[in-house]
C-alpha cells in the first residue's frame, strides 16, 4: 500500500472500534465472531510473524462480515496481529490501490505489513475455493428443486414467493458452508504469514509485492 | 396514447448497491413520471445489479459489466414508452 505510513495506519479505527461504529449487520458480525474456531497450530503460526493490518472494509457488505471476523479473531487469539480498518468509501486512494483483478473496489482487503512497511501480502474478498463450492452448491439447489426453473433464470422473472423461497436456500447454503469457509480465510491468511504465498482471497493477475512506503 | 411501462432494476443488497439503485430510479421517476406503470426495487445479492424495461434486460452486470448508463436506460424506456 504505497500512501501507507505509519502515521496514516493509526489514523485507522481498531478492530473494537468498527465493530462498535457498525450500523449494519453487528449481530451477524458478532455471530460470525464466535463461529471461528482456530487450532493451536494455526494461533502459534500467527504468533510467530507480528504483522500490522490495513484493512479496507464497510459494514454493508456480506463478504466482510463473514471473514473480518475470523482476522478479528486471530488478532485476539494470537496477539500478534495490529489491526487498523478503513472505510471503504471515505479512502479512495488506499481502495485504488487494491482493486480486485485491477478494475473492482471488493472487499475485504488485509494488507499485511512488517516492521519497515514492506508488504508482505494482500488477501481480497474471499477465497477462490468458497466462490467455486458455492457455484457448485447453488447448482444442487436448483437441481433439488425444479420449481426455481434454470439457474441462468433472471432472479426479477421468478415469481415473488419462488424468489423468497431460493433467497432462503442460498442463506441455508451460506451457513451450512460457513464453518468450513471460515477454515479456508484461516488457511489462506496462514499462508500469507508464513511466507508461503503473497496473495489470498480471490485470484488476481501477477503484481510486484511493493516495497515501504 | 401511450403504453405504461414497468421497470424492475435487481440490485445487490448484500454489495451496498442501494445508491446506484435509488439514483436510477430517482431519474427515471423524475424523467417519465406517471408514463411509468411501476418501478421495481428487488433487493438480492450475487453482485447483481440488472435493469429490465418491459420484458427487455436493459443492462445486466454480469453481462454488460458495472453500472448501466442512466442516459441508456432513459432512452431504453422513452423507446419502450413512445415505439
Amino acid at each position: 500500500m504505497g500512501a501507507i505510513t505509519a502515521e496514516r495506519f493509526q489514523q485507522g479505527l481498531t478492530y473494537d472500534e468498527f465493530v462498535s461504529s457498525m450500523t449494519r449487520n453487528q449481530d451477524r458480525f458478532i455471530a460470525n465472531e464466535e463461529r471461528v474456531r482456530l487450532t493451536k497450530a494455526d494461533v502459534d503460526a500467527f504468533k510467530r510473524r507480528p504483522l500490522r493490518v490495513a484493512i479496507l472494509a464497510a459494514d454493508w457488505c456480506g463478504d466482510v462480515v463473514a471473514n473480518l471476523p475470523v482476522l478479528g479473531m486471530i488478532a485476539k487469539e494470537s496477539g500478534a496481529l495490529d489491526l487498523r480498518i478503513f472505510e471503504r468509501d471515505a479512502n479512495p486512494d488506499l481502495m485504488d490501490q487494491y482493486l480486485n483483478q485491477g478494475q473492482f473496489r471488493s472487499i475485504p482487503v488485509f494488507a499485511f505489513f512488517d516492521d519497515a512497511w514492506n508488504e508482505v501480502g494482500v488477501f481480497i474478498e474471499r477465497p477462490d475455493s468458497v466462490t467455486g463450492r458455492r457455484a457448485q452448491r447453488r447448482k444442487e439447489i436448483f437441481a433439488k428443486h425444479p420449481e426455481f426453473g434454470s439457474p441462468d433464470t433472471p432472479v426479477d422473472q421468478l415469481p415473488e414467493d419462488v424468489r423468497a423461497r431460493l433467497q432462503q436456500e442460498l442463506q441455508k447454503m451460506r451457513d451450512e458452508m460457513a464453518d468450513w469457509a471460515n477454515a479456508e480465510v484461516v488457511r489462506e491468511l496462514r499462508a500469507i504469514v508464513e511466507g508461503r504465498t503473497t496473495r489470498g482471497g480471490a485470484r488476481q493477475p501477477d503484481r510486484p509485492t511493493q516495497p515501504a512506503a | 396514447m401511450t403504453a405504461p411501462v414497468r421497470v424492475r432494476i435487481t440490485y445487490c443488497a448484500d454489495c451496498g448497491y442501494e445508491p446506484q439503485a435509488l439514483e436510477l430510479a430517482g431519474a427515471l421517476m423524475r424523467a417519465f413520471g406517471q408514463r411509468l406503470s411501476a418501478i421495481e426495487l428487488i433487493p438480492w445479492e450475487e453482485g447483481t445489479f440488472d435493469v429490465r424495461v418491459g420484458d427487455t434486460l436493459v443492462h445486466s452486470m454480469a453481462r454488460d459489466g458495472g453500472f448501466p448508463d442512466t442516459g441508456m436506460v432513459e432512452e431504453a424506456v422513452k423507446m419502450a414508452v413512445f415505439g
